[in-house]
């Protein structure tokens, strides 16, 4: 026979057993909320001073992003202040003209910047590769694998938008990893 | 109430708050020892709330992956010790060969019945999966490593392959093999 109390218990875990398995779930699902709310993102924010003023700071660097059936897995590291590295990996394609908006410099310093440019592919698959700077084609591989460096100026305060652009006469079949390195020179 | 769902709820809280701390200390430490600069705001996006906010791509990939990695180091440790625990464990009691090897190491005192439960295996494993969920979209999406990515994925199918196991060994003591009779 059970107690009066037994049963009151009894009836207590009962009413509560689906509350405690709400909970379980809950412990479940909020970790994974969180972690997903803790996640940074890339935002630019304004630089303000003791009187309120922007100050000119730093050279920004930002990738464009997006999707491309040619162009994916786009990275960028930041390796110290003065340098950056990008890779990107080239798809097979086929003989065409390619192009995609890679990554956004601006120059947020009161003084003009050169920006130095040297990339390579490992792999030779006979593609021309540029980078589209202001409308203008710096050649930094031909099809012949030879690799060319660049130094651009960019004003103060401008902006500009870094085009990688790739030319192939005969279609390539496989997949390669393009990297490009980037360096701030004053 | 049921015991194993009180059971569930008492070993599911750990993990769940490792899960956060190793989130939060993996933006924090780095933050403070490169003395990143960011911001955090309040504004509703989709599910998130709150933002953590850093100036450029490069330093959001690398603060990511390290909060990402000290989240899944966090979780998987002690996975994987309560998985190679329980394994020892079960062969120790079928096989005299390990007890004589276990003797020898001298480790006698570490193999016990103490948290060898398949419960706590399959709810360690399972927030495990959660965060090789995380690690693996935010890999795809280029937002962390992908060493960290492939290391993540290598992790969760030892550990799936480990409950599994722990499974069938609990299995057995219910159901034992005919062979092991006859």
């Amino acid at each position: 026979m059970k107690t009066t109390k037994e049963k009151i218990k009894n009836i207590f875990g009962q009413i509560l057993e689906p509350f405690a398995l709400g909970l379980l779930a809950l412990l479940f699902i909020l970790p994974a909320i969180t972690v997903m709310n803790l996640t940074p993102i890339t935002k630019e924010f304004e630089k303000l001073d003791i009187l309120g003023v922007k100050t000119q700071g730093d050279v920004l660097i930002n990738l464009v992003g997006g999707s491309h059936e040619v162009f994916s897995e786009e990275m960028l590291n930041k390796i110290d202040e003065q340098s950056y590295s990008y890779s990107a990996r080239l798809n097979k394609r086929g003989a065409d003209s390619y192009s995609k908006p890679i990554m956004k410099i601006e120059n947020r310093k009161e003084e003009d910047i050169k920006i130095f440019f040297f990339g390579q592919t490992l792999t030779n698959t006979r593609s021309m590769i540029y980078l589209i700077i202001d409308n203008e084609y710096l050649a930094i591989q031909d099809s012949k694998g030879e690799t060319f460096d660049h130094e651009i100026e960019i004003p103060s305060g401008k902006t500009v938008t870094v085009f990688l652009a790739l030319e192939n006469l005969s279609g390539v079949q496989f997949s390669e990893i393009f990297d490009l390195s980037i360096k701030i020179t004053e | 109430m049921s015991k194993l769902l009180k059971r569930a709820l008492k070993i599911s809280l750990t993990p769940a708050i490792l899960m956060i701390v190793g989130k939060f200390l993996g933006i924090l430490i780095p933050t403070l020892i490169y003395d990143f600069e960011f911001v955090v705001q309040n504004e509703m996006m989709g599910i998130s709330s709150v933002q953590i906010l850093f100036p450029d791509t490069a330093t959001t990939l690398f603060v990511n992956s390290i909060s990402n990695l000290a989240m899944l180091i966090l979780i998987a440790i002690p996975t994987i010790y309560l998985i190679i625990k329980t394994s020892i464990y079960q062969t120790s009691l079928e096989n005299p060969r390990t007890v004589v090897k276990i003797t020898r190491l001298n480790i006698l005192k570490w193999i016990t019945k103490k948290n060898t439960s398949f419960l706590q295996i399959f709810i360690w494993s399972s927030f495990l999966l959660i965060s090789t969920a995380i690690i693996v979209v935010h890999t795809i999406q280029n937002m962390t490593y992908t060493w960290i990515g492939i290391s993540s994925g290598v992790i969760a199918l030892f550990c799936i392959w480990g409950t599994i196991r722990t499974f069938e060994l609990e299995i057995a003591k219910i159901y034992p093999e005919e062979s092991n009779y006859y």
